[in-house]
């Protein structure tokens, strides 16, 4: 096997676990109310966490410039979803902001 | 997760053509979604190993990146820890932000119905991305560079279009300002793992709303 093909399986071979391990019934552990009502704020937090840092870091650095595209876009998007509770309109929105921004600066 | 699967194009094409770029061939990029089908441990792999990363440090970031699935695992524990092992397998490998985000619904996996429900929409997902990936190979094979399009921003859109609906409390509102806020001083401070630690931090303070006011 060639060294990227173990790299791609081993990756694949984490991904999998981090996904599987908690939904193993084996696995001796028992969730009370206060640790689920702690794990409902998950989905929010962690996309959150995610997006972040794709509208602010650009080129390597924290840029809260207005010529950044990313956060233009990334204001249209919000008030879009916001506004419409949907994905087209929120990435048509957010996109032709961003690709607006992006020709102006 | 029909609109999921098509938002997400823009993030399976940059993929696909990013691998071309960084010299994986067609067979290898193609693999990552086949058996990873994560994007964000896929870029990060790519982009690693093509700064030839050593194994283990490679691992422990993939690792990283991953860490937040434990949550979603944590979250369903008690609907689908005691589903056969085959889903248990199945829809653990189809787990992916979007179809997490996606059965948020209270009766999400309670009936077989739900189960097939949730199936279709993963591996429709599964499906999408695959041919998206493969369409990034095809674009990083016959045009120069596509990373610097902008087709990441598309990505932070798709996640934008899950958060702000879910917004309907005062303390989910709390975990998501909180969330933004420390991921934003991690971003500064260059901390590896502020994106887990930015979630935790989120979701203590959304807890801690929910509990002052209740």
């Amino acid at each position: 096997m060639s060294p990227t093909l173990i790299t791609i399986l081993s990756v694949a071979f984490i991904t999998f676990m981090t996904r599987y391990l908690f939904l193993e019934e084996k696995l001796p552990l028992r969730l009370g109310p206060n640790i689920s009502q702690l794990l409902s704020f998950s989905g929010p937090a962690v996309l959150t966490a995610i997006f972040i840092p794709i509208l602010f870091f650009n080129n390597n650095s924290i840029d809260i410039s207005i010529s950044n595209a990313y956060l233009w876009g990334g204001v249209g998007a919000i008030a879009a979803a916001y506004k419409t509770k949907n994905v087209y309109w929120t990435i048509a929105c957010g996109g032709i902001l961003f690709i607006g921004v992006g020709i102006y600066f | 997760m029909l609109p999921l699967s098509l938002a997400v194009l823009p993030f399976g094409v940059l993929f696909g053509s990013l691998a071309i770029q960084k010299g994986f061939t067609w067979l290898e990029g193609q693999l990552f979604s086949v058996i990873i089908f994560s994007g964000a441990v896929q870029l990060v792999t790519v982009e690693l190993v093509a700064e030839n990363t050593p194994f283990v440090a490679l691992l422990f970031m993939a690792l990283v990146v991953s860490s937040r699935h434990f949550l979603y695992g944590l979250r369903l524990r008690d609907r689908l820890s005691t589903q056969s092992v085959r889903w248990r397998i199945g829809l653990g490998f189809l787990m992916t932000d979007e179809l997490f985000a996606f059965s948020n619904h209270r009766r999400s996996y309670a009936s077989k119905y739900r189960l097939y429900y949730a199936l279709g929409a993963g591996g429709s997902f599964y499906v999408a991305w695959n041919i998206w990936t493969a369409m990034g190979i095809f674009a990083g094979v016959a045009l120069p560079d596509l990373s610097n399009l902008g087709l990441d921003f598309a990505v932070a859109a798709v996640f934008i279009a899950l958060v702000i609906p879910e917004v309907k409390t005062v303390p989910t509102l709390v975990c998501v300002l909180a969330s933004a806020t420390s991921s934003l001083l991690f971003l500064f401070y260059g901390f590896e793992l502020g994106l887990i630690a930015s979630a935790g931090i989120g979701m203590l303070c959304g807890y801690g709303m929910q509990r002052v006011r209740s």
